[in-house]
């Protein structure tokens, strides 16, 4: 559903992603972690459209994000990190603009709207503006609506900031449901428990490289290390300490 | 590679007419919504953004009217010439303004990111911000061509036909400079990311210089005496270049000057009517080539230039601590300290903001511009008097926006950041004093400094100087007063942009009460002394009446004091007002 074929992504003189190769079949829940400037950002713009490749592929659902963009667009879901919203529309609004922007027909629209708003307990505030909406109730308006036209693929870009516990397990919920009914989930986060609880398989990248690809057993394995956190174990493959011995050994 | 896989959820990709029309929605949708919420709540700047404009169109129609009457009496053969001054130098303002508008709305936006990540052509996309930079780069445009074309109607009693085609022939002329602008911007930002800035600059600063040049030395290649009939044909003739038959702004000019012509019979009328429809259909027909052109270069250039943008980082620069800085905070007595600091903070973040001191600069600049251009002309004293008071008026109001825009909201800005300043062993009182003085020392300097060129230019004897440099202190303290006062009154801690925190209610207050506060000083001071100085020029013996006391030396020391009086005023009552609710504030 999501591939990465030898992405390289440069800013000027500064290598953001290099070879980067990762293959995110339908109904798996991935998590990307990495330390800050490791490049997170830029593949998940890279994933969304925003930023092209220097080199390689990005494809969902078999199409590309520089010829295909509109096509790979309408398999989409995205949540970005800050919640980009129209103040002067209500929630209502809002989903039903992006109802319409994916074509949904009018009906199912209106279902879809209701659904989101149940699902996410919009209720309260759907008709007032959004100019009035605290940073969580934009956050999971935000959610409603890229959950709206039921993409192959969601993107998700540090989701939990600004949700309330109950909100958070609501998006969970959520997000184990749709990923068992094949949705594949591309989540970008620091929280490093919430990959451990919800991720099949993780992704740590390091200065442009993706340092480790698979579950935690497997870290542990790499590692050498048993019976420790994902915290440690994350400390220990991003620290300067193993990054310059890996250096020295490459 | 493309595997087919069907559309999830029963979806069907919009068409382009699809695609407009969703987007048409969200811009009626949202501008309801606006319109809504100003009429509830903004009621007050509504009525008086009304209330201004209806004037200015007034005095507009009413100065372009006189105008043309002059002209059509005595030089009909320059108004073409006037026609494609005006609109061949409108033209290139709106490239300029257009291509600014599209780069902020195309490539900086939240509105582009969010539009980008959905299923949206391109060229949809550019559509849609091309309708708001339209909008915004025109409405002045409509403001001002408007009252000129309508009074020369009157003056040359057009037929209606005339009156029909003005709208038509307005928008078709300006959606060309915008698409030409907007191309412009996507074909820079996308082939030349790295020289971008670089690019328009130049760019603007060679349009600008060349402008200047021309107009300069059209001004001074006219021999003649100053605005006689020899003087206007001698400088119009300077301006010959802007007819070009290519341009846009000559088909408008012939169109219009056509379109206005009434002939002795009915046949005459409609000829000359239907040539005029023939240039209107010829800026329609290149208003819709220039717009299909700019979706054509948007399909293909938007999503590469965007993410070409996307490529530079930004320059990391370090901030150094200027000699000013230091010499500040450490000058001064220990009680004066904590003011001190948050004096240098301000001026720090001041000397950051380039919106600000640009702005500054620019209003400043063109005052300075306009100041150094008045020996140009020759004046009775009658006239530098007036004239020299109308200067002060004016310095007046560019400094009342400026303390409305940006130190009104300030006191409201510190109160979303209080959770620093209140933790902080300062005194809140030095947050509002710090302030004013802020505003009060940065106004100060310029404005004393173009008031005295202004003076000097219009060569106003020394003693209504120093009278104008009262009332120009009196003013800077008393905008400072009203801006920082009623900004601590009136806080807004809902808003983070500081534009918007000036265009709400209170900020809407404080530029009313500063334009009264304005006019109230220049009026009290300006009569006595006008007076006075026809007097003295003239060489009157002043009578012994109300008049004659009143343009006195009696009367203008009355109303000298009566002005410091007012500017103490307007400083003390809304700064202590300000205090006593900042003291009591709670964020």
């Amino acid at each position: 559903m999501i591939e990465f074929d030898h992405v390289t992504r440069h800013y000027g003189s500064k290598t953001a992603v290099e070879d980067f190769s990762l293959a995110i079949p339908r109904g798996e829940l991935f998590a990307l972690l990495g330390p800050n400037g490791a490049g997170k950002t830029t593949t998940i713009k890279m994933l969304v459209g925003l930023l092209r490749p220097s080199q390689g592929y990005v494809r969902v659902s078999g199409h590309d994000l520089v010829t295909d963009t509109r096509a790979a667009h309408l398999h989409l879901g995205y949540v970005p990190d800050e919640p980009c919203l129209y103040d002067k529309l209500t929630a209502r609004e809002f989903l039903r603009f992006i109802a319409n922007m994916y074509g949904i027909p009018r009906h199912l629209a209106e279902k879809r709207i209701e659904r989101e708003i149940e699902c996410f307990e919009l209720h309260e505030f759907a008709d007032d503006l959004a100019e009035n909406y605290s940073l969580g109730m934009k956050q999971r308006l935000v959610f409603a609506a890229a959950f709206i036209h039921d993409p192959d693929v969601m993107v998700l870009d540090e989701p939990m900031v600004g949700l309330d516990p109950h909100s958070v397990r609501i998006v969970k919920d959520l997000l184990k449901a749709r990923t068992a009914e094949g949705m594949t989930v591309f989540m970008s986060t620091h929280t490093l428990a919430m990959a451990e609880e919800m991720a099949d398989r993780m992704g740590i990248m390091v200065r442009g490289h993706l340092r480790f690809l698979g579950t935690v057993d497997e870290l542990r394995e790499q590692m050498a290390i048993e019976s420790t956190s994902l915290e440690h174990l994350y400390l220990e493959l991003t620290s300067a300490k193993t990054i310059l011995q890996e250096n020295t050994l490459d | 590679m493309a595997n087919d896989r069907p559309l999830p959820g029963d979806m069907h990709p919009l068409t382009h007419e699809q695609e407009g029309r969703l987007l048409l929605w969200l811009r009626l949708t949202v501008a309801g919504h606006t319109i809504g919420t100003m009429f509830r709540e903004a009621r007050l700047r509504l009525g008086l953004v009304g209330l201004l404009s209806a004037i200015f169109w007034a005095a507009l129609f009413g100065l372009f009217f006189e105008a043309f009457t002059f002209i059509d009496s005595m030089h009909a053969e320059v108004i073409s010439l006037l026609f494609n001054s005006f609109f061949s130098a409108l033209m290139v303002m709106m490239v300029f303004s257009t291509g600014i508008l599209m780069y902020g709305g195309l490539y900086t936006s939240e509105e582009a990111k969010l539009l980008l990540t959905c299923p949206l052509r391109s060229a949809a996309i550019y559509g849609h911000k091309f309708q708001e930079a339209f909008w915004f780069s025109s409405w002045g445009f409509i403001l001002l061509g408007s009252p000129m074309l309508i009074a020369y109607g009157l003056v040359r009693d057009a037929p209606w036909s005339y009156y029909a085609m003005l709208l038509p022939f307005m928008i078709s002329f300006v959606v060309i400079p915008a698409a030409l602008g907007s191309i412009i911007c996507m074909l820079v930002v996308a082939g030349l990311p790295r020289l971008r800035i670089h690019a328009v600059t130049i760019s603007i600063t060679i349009v600008l210089l060349g402008a200047i040049w021309r107009v300069w030395s059209a001004l001074n290649a006219a021999e003649a005496e100053t605005l006689t009939t020899t003087w206007f044909e001698e400088t119009l003739s300077q301006l010959t270049l802007t007819e070009q038959v290519f341009l846009p702004s000559w088909w408008l000019s012939s169109g219009l000057l056509d379109a206005a012509l009434r002939g002795e019979t009915a046949d005459q009328t409609w000829a000359s009517s239907v040539e005029a429809m023939k240039f209107l259909g010829l800026l329609v027909a290149n208003a819709l080539l220039a717009n299909l052109l700019a979706g054509w270069v948007a399909q293909l250039t938007y999503r590469v230039g965007y993410s070409h943008l996307q490529s530079e980082t930004p320059q990391r620069k370090r901030h150094a601590r200027l000699w000013l800085d230091e010499l500040l905070a450490r000058s001064g007595s220990r009680w004066g300290g904590p003011l001190r600091l948050l004096l240098v903070k301000d001026l720090q973040i001041f000397r950051r903001d380039a919106t600000q001191w640009s702005q500054f600069l620019i209003f400043f600049g063109l005052l300075t511009l306009y100041f150094l251009n008045l020996r140009s002309f020759t004046y009775t004293y009658a006239y530098a008097s007036i004239i020299g008071y109308l200067n002060l008026a004016v310095v007046g109001l560019i400094l009342s926006t400026f303390t409305t825009r940006f130190v009104f909201p300030s006191i409201s800005l510190e109160g979303r950041r209080f959770w620093i300043l209140g933790l902080l062993p300062v005194h809140r009182d030095h947050i509002v004093w710090s302030k004013f003085l802020f505003a009060f020392c940065g106004g100060i300097l310029p404005c004393l400094g173009l008031i005295t060129l202004s003076d000097s230019m219009l060569g106003i004897p020394r003693q209504t100087l120093v009278i104008h440099l009262i009332c120009c202190t009196m003013l800077c303290s008393g905008l400072s007063g009203i801006a920082v006062g009623l900004g601590a009154r009136m806080p807004n801690l809902r808003e983070s942009s500081p534009a918007k925190i000036a265009a709400g209610f209170g900020g809407t207050l404080s530029l009313v009460v500063s334009a009264l506060f304005i006019i109230g000083v220049v009026l009290l001071v300006a009569l006595p002394s006008h007076l006075d100085l026809m007097r003295r020029t003239l060489g009157v013996v002043p009578e012994k009446n109300l008049i004659g006391l009143v343009g006195s030396q009696t009367g203008i020391m009355l109303s000298l004091g009566l002005v410091v009086l007012l500017g103490l005023t307007a400083t003390f009552v809304p700064l202590l007002l300000g205090i006593r609710a900042f003291r009591r504030f709670e964020p």
